[in-house]
């Protein structure tokens, strides 16, 4: 049986040795616990942190390296779906992008179909909270799982305007783009009225007999 | 049009000349804020693996304001307000809190600046007001890096109870925390 004292150890013990917080559920007391336990873990530190210089670093290059949106419209970013050159001229971005605009790139919303696939086991069912979204990897396909009761659907972890990450937040009950502000319903429909992006990706997803969640990734 | 430039501007186009310093001095500014914002992170999630994903993901939200050019007192409020919203989001996804659960100094409190100086005070301000057994078992443990085994040996106590009281004590430093 593992006690409530059990858990919160566990996640002191991988605070104190540098690791994430990896989270289990419990009562509002424990949650309240566990994050009292990361700020100790914080104030241990001394003072104030600063970024490790190779983080700064590779910070530095992605402000660096992110499309410069000033220089093109957002409608033409949007159309684009791509990255684009940052050191191109601005006349010579816009009309790259209007081209992009008919070219075909991935249907929107149709199913990832690796090939060769292979299921890959990701998770218990039991694991997935109701409604809240989970990051599993299947060897090269990323998704984030939902369920709802005894079914669970899964969506590309990759936004369709640009190739970056998206985050489940919780709060809103979205996907969240990490470069851009973009957000998907756990469908994979986009919430901007005005400039819907295209609808993510399927992700292929089945729960055995057993209770294990697999997603058809590759090996 | 350009006699006034010095000779490294010179070299590139008249639309980069006005984009580009600009937006040199926009990434300085915002490396420099991302530090405060990365302090204010750490300081809440107590790894650095977190606070780096987080960090990286307010910086990636805040790219098109960045690239406005804004001062830094507006780049900073930005980054703060992307940081609570981000923040928000993990505790969500980490330990199922809502909104109404997390505690306002969480997620939702504006930072000073710098931010966290008084972190340490603030820690031993909530430690003060705990028992002495409570106390001690989080000093030995969080600030001196104790295993359970050598607080147990220091509290002449066993394992298993230093877990128990381990629990309590924090739980009742949450308490503490709400009501500075």
């Amino acid at each position: 049986m593992n006690k409530p004292e059990n858990r919160v150890d566990k996640i002191v013990s991988d605070l104190l040795k540098g690791r994430r917080l990896k989270l289990r559920g419990g009562d509002a007391e424990e949650k309240a616990a566990i994050t009292m336990a990361a700020r100790l873990a914080a104030a241990r530190q001394g003072g104030p942190q600063r970024m490790n210089p190779a983080f700064r670093k590779r910070l530095a290059q992605a402000l660096e390296s992110a499309p410069k949106e000033p220089w093109m419209t957002r409608r033409a970013a949007l159309v684009a779906g791509v990255g684009l050159a940052a050191t191109a001229v601005a006349g010579g971005i816009v009309g790259r992008a209007l081209e992009l605009t008919h070219a075909p790139t991935r249907l929107a919303g149709g199913p990832v179909n690796p090939i060769p696939g292979k299921w890959v086991d990701v998770a218990a069912l039991a694991d997935l909270a109701e409604g809240q979204g989970k990051r599993v990897t299947a060897g090269g396909v990323g998704a984030f799982l939902f369920r709802r009761g005894e079914t669970v659907t899964a969506v590309t972890s990759i936004c369709t305007h640009l190739p970056c990450e998206l985050w489940w937040n919780g709060g809103a009950g979205l996907l969240d783009c990490s470069c851009h502000p973009a957000s998907f319903t756990p469908e994979g429909k986009s919430t901007d009225p005005t400039y819907p992006l295209p609808t993510l990706n399927q992700v292929q997803v089945r729960v055995t007999t057993a209770g294990r969640v697999e997603v058809l990734g590759t090996a | 049009m350009t006699l006034d430039r010095p000779p490294d501007q010179q070299e590139v186009g008249p639309e980069n000349v006005l984009q580009l310093p600009a937006t040199a001095r926009a990434a300085d500014i915002a490396l420099d804020e991302l530090e405060l914002v990365y302090a204010f992170i750490y300081a809440r999630v107590g790894n650095r693996a977190d606070a780096e994903d987080l960090t990286q993901q307010v910086a990636m939200k805040a790219i098109p304001r960045l690239r406005e050019g804004s001062a830094a007192s507006a780049i900073r409020g930005y980054l703060f307000a992307t940081a609570r919203s981000v923040l928000g989001g993990f505790w969500s996804t980490r330990l199922g809190l809502s909104e109404a659960e997390l505690h306002e100094d969480l997620a939702m409190a504006v930072p000073q600046a710098p931010p966290s100086e008084a972190r340490a005070d603030t820690v031993q301000a909530i430690l003060a007001q705990l028992s002495d057994n409570y106390r001690r078992v989080l000093e030995l443990r969080f600030l001196h890096g104790y295993s359970l085994k050598e607080v147990a040996a220091d509290m002449n106590s066993t394992v298993g109870a230093v877990k128990v009281m381990q629990l309590r004590a924090l739980r009742a430093a949450a308490k503490v925390q709400v009501e500075l």
